[in-house]
């Protein structure tokens, strides 16, 4: 994997957000997108992230955590 | 700044845990976070019952029944527990950093019952309004001002939950003093210091409330006063409802600066800064609290103004944070591996629920920043007042950056002050990340709603007749999203409270991390001596509050009177006798000059 599975699923929740604000920054500017296409999208971008973070890294894997408190 | 000389944090505990330290104490910490878990479970279901019945998806009930519900949800989730969960890290931070027991823990629990007395006597008369089987309410909200009455138990509860606050201020100040005089040129530690900057401020302004409560609100309750003056009380509640938002917020600092460096894996980058934050809201946080009512039409606008002005003044410490909590998690990251110019977020320990739930409730309050520039803003807040975008911005605030806070550091606290391991850091993780997810959708659609003016404070924010059309999408998509968002902050809910009390009932262990905080790369040594001189601080506090309330008070005391229009300053049991009072009074103005001119 080229992040851990707790980065992946911090970086799915940050999506989000990016996702639901999209669709509010697109209509001011005229651009609007109905609830399904915004799932629709977001249901491949969420998919190709996870596709992105499952494949074979280049050899850098993210720096060890420790075990925390 | 320094080399990394650090400061001496943590060291006195010797390996040891919060509970081995100070068992008695530990036992205190535990029951305040318990009665804070409870306040947590019992508001967080009342806030699905609402979205699902604001949403019109399930009434369970009736829509009479809504504001005691709100009232429920309001009084035990940004008062009882914000502050149960508040008095136990200050016990922690007190004992922790004095490194020193409290002085009696018999004064200790006997604050700790006033405060857990004083929640049940408020609780009832809310919990009364849910039934007619009983003849008491308390539906008036959290902000409980007039003209909405309660029952008189409910005020006597608020009361007597403020006071237990106090004397838990006084508990610590006393540890404080006792250290004082056994190390009499020492620098305060930051915890402790943290603790007193937040005492100062808390001090100041909860006296509003609680004369409020004692002096008009519960005497005219128990009809001892026939009528309060709704604006003068509104105004006292309101020099209290601001402060009490950063009295909730400054133990999440506290852990920000404390707790997120430490589990970053770094230090915290400036002691000094840390400190004229805390400062600069014992200063601050007070004189501002008329931004609540930029609407009210019986205060003028210059008073309004300087509300404002303060307020924007807010915004410098909170900066300041951000800057210093990031510095010091990227510190931590690059202490571990961590490169490039984004590079390092990747190696901050993202698996740790402490660490993840912070750093979510962190970049969450920066968003709760900017919608409260919109609040704050004279001009612009006229278009939001009263929405459901103001209900969207303190579930930012209180709702994320103080609950995902102390969610997420329960998972470090909970172990250390029962001795027992957490339960499951996978479900702490899945919970602090849902909270986020969740509350993102919310209040996402709780901001979009407000902007177009769909109401706060309503089981019914659509009625025939009035068609609310969004700017973006329809009111059915926002009450989805609401909905959506809503139940997947009970499901975190659910989950927290399951990872605690599994872990409440696992074993003792004793391999567990020893209970410290974050050192510092700048210590207390770079840090000026005049920021430790409090009594500067509350003097300058207490004189800008006077300069931000005196007029004001003055001018509607004098246009309303104490009592409101029409109001009598008799107790209403000798109202009959204020006819014969008032004659005598007459008729010694009339006679008396002329009988003491002739004496002489």
């Amino acid at each position: 994997m080229r992040i851990s599975p707790a980065g992946l699923l911090v970086v799915l929740a940050f999506a989000v957000p990016a996702l639901v604000q999209a669709r509010t920054v697109l209509a001011f500017a005229g651009v609007h997108v109905s609830p399904l296409q915004t799932v629709l999208i977001g249901l491949l971008v969420l998919t190709a992230v996870v596709l992105w973070a499952v494949a074979p890294g280049s050899g850098t894997e993210a720096p060890s955590e420790p075990n925390g408190g | 700044m320094s080399a990394e000389t650090g400061s001496a944090t943590g060291v006195a505990s010797e390996g040891r845990t919060y509970i081995d330290q100070f068992p008695g104490e530990a036992r205190l910490v535990r029951t305040a976070f318990w009665s804070s878990f409870v306040a947590l479970g019992i508001g967080g279901l009342m806030g699905l019952v609402q979205v699902l019945h604001r949403a019109d998806v399930l009434r369970v009930i009736d829509s009479t029944d809504y504001y005691a519900v709100l009232t429920l949800h309001g009084v035990l989730l940004a008062l009882t527990f914000t502050i149960f969960f508040l008095v136990g890290i200050f016990t922690w931070a007190i004992t922790t950093s004095l490194d020193r027991g409290l002085e009696d823990l018999r004064f200790t629990w006997a604050w700790y019952g006033l405060m857990a007395g004083g929640t049940a006597l408020a609780a009832i008369p809310i919990l009364g309004g849910l039934t007619d089987a009983v003849e008491m309410s308390a539906s008036v909200l959290f902000t409980f001002y007039a003209p909405l009455q309660a029952h008189p138990l409910f005020y006597l509860g608020l009361a007597l939950f403020v006071v237990g606050t106090w004397l838990a201020g006084l508990d610590w100040i006393r540890s404080y003093l006792a250290w004082r005089r056994e190390n009499p040129d020492e620098r305060i530690p930051l915890p402790t210091f943290m603790v007193l900057t937040t005492l100062g401020f808390w001090y100041l302004s909860s006296l509003g409330v609680a004369l409020a409560v004692v002096v008009f609100l519960l005497p005219w309750s128990l009809g001892i006063w026939e009528q309060v003056n709704p604006l003068l009380t509104r105004t006292m509640f309101w020099y209290f409802g601001h402060p009490v938002v950063y009295f909730w917020l400054m133990p999440v600092y506290m852990m920000w600066y404390l707790m997120l460096p430490k589990v970053s894996g770094g230090k915290l980058f400036s002691d000094p800064l840390a400190r004229v934050v805390f400062v600069l809201f014992l200063v601050l946080s007070t004189p501002t609290g008329i931004h609540h009512q930029y609407l009210d039409p019986g205060i003028a606008e210059g008073f309004k103004f300087i509300a404002m002005t303060n307020t924007m003044f807010l915004l410098l410490p909170s900066l300041l944070t951000a800057f210093t909590v990031v510095a010091s998690m990227e510190h931590g990251a690059r202490q571990r591996g961590g490169t490039g110019t984004f590079g390092w977020l990747r190696a901050l320990p993202w698996r740790d629920p402490v660490f993840t739930g912070m750093a979510l409730a962190g970049v969450m309050f920066a968003a709760a920043g900017f919608s409260g520039m919109v609040n704050a803003g004279m001009n612009i807040n006229y278009l939001v007042h009263n929405t459901f975008w103001i209900v969207g911005h303190f579930h930012l605030t209180v709702g994320t950056a103080v609950a995902l806070t102390f969610m997420a550091v329960t998972y470090w606290f909970l172990p250390q002050v029962s001795g027992k391991r957490l339960w499951n850091r996978s479900v702490a993780l899945a919970q602090v990340v849902l909270w986020f997810v969740g509350m993102v959708l919310m209040s996402n659609a709780m901001h979009r709603g407000g902007l177009d003016s769909v109401p706060r404070r309503t089981a019914e924010p659509q009625y025939r007749g009035f068609e609310i059309e969004p700017t973006l999408g329809t009111m059915a998509e926002l009450d989805a999203q609401i909905v959506l968002g809503g139940t997947i902050l009970f499901v975190s809910l659910v989950l927290f409270l399951v990872v605690v009390v599994m872990t409440g009932l696992g074993d003792r262990v004793d391999d567990l991390p020893a209970n410290e905080y974050a050192e510092t790369l700048s210590g207390p040594e770079d840090a000026p001596l005049v920021l430790d001189n409090l009594k500067l601080w509350v003097g300058i506090a207490v004189v800008l509050v006077v300069l931000a309330y005196a007029l004001p008070l003055a001018a509607i005391v004098d246009r309303g009177g104490l009592f409101g229009p029409g109001g009598s300053p008799f107790p209403v049991f000798v109202g009959c006798l204020e006819p014969t009072v008032s004659a005598s009074v007459a008729f010694l103005g009339d006679h008396l000059p002329a009988a003491v001119s002739g004496w002489w």
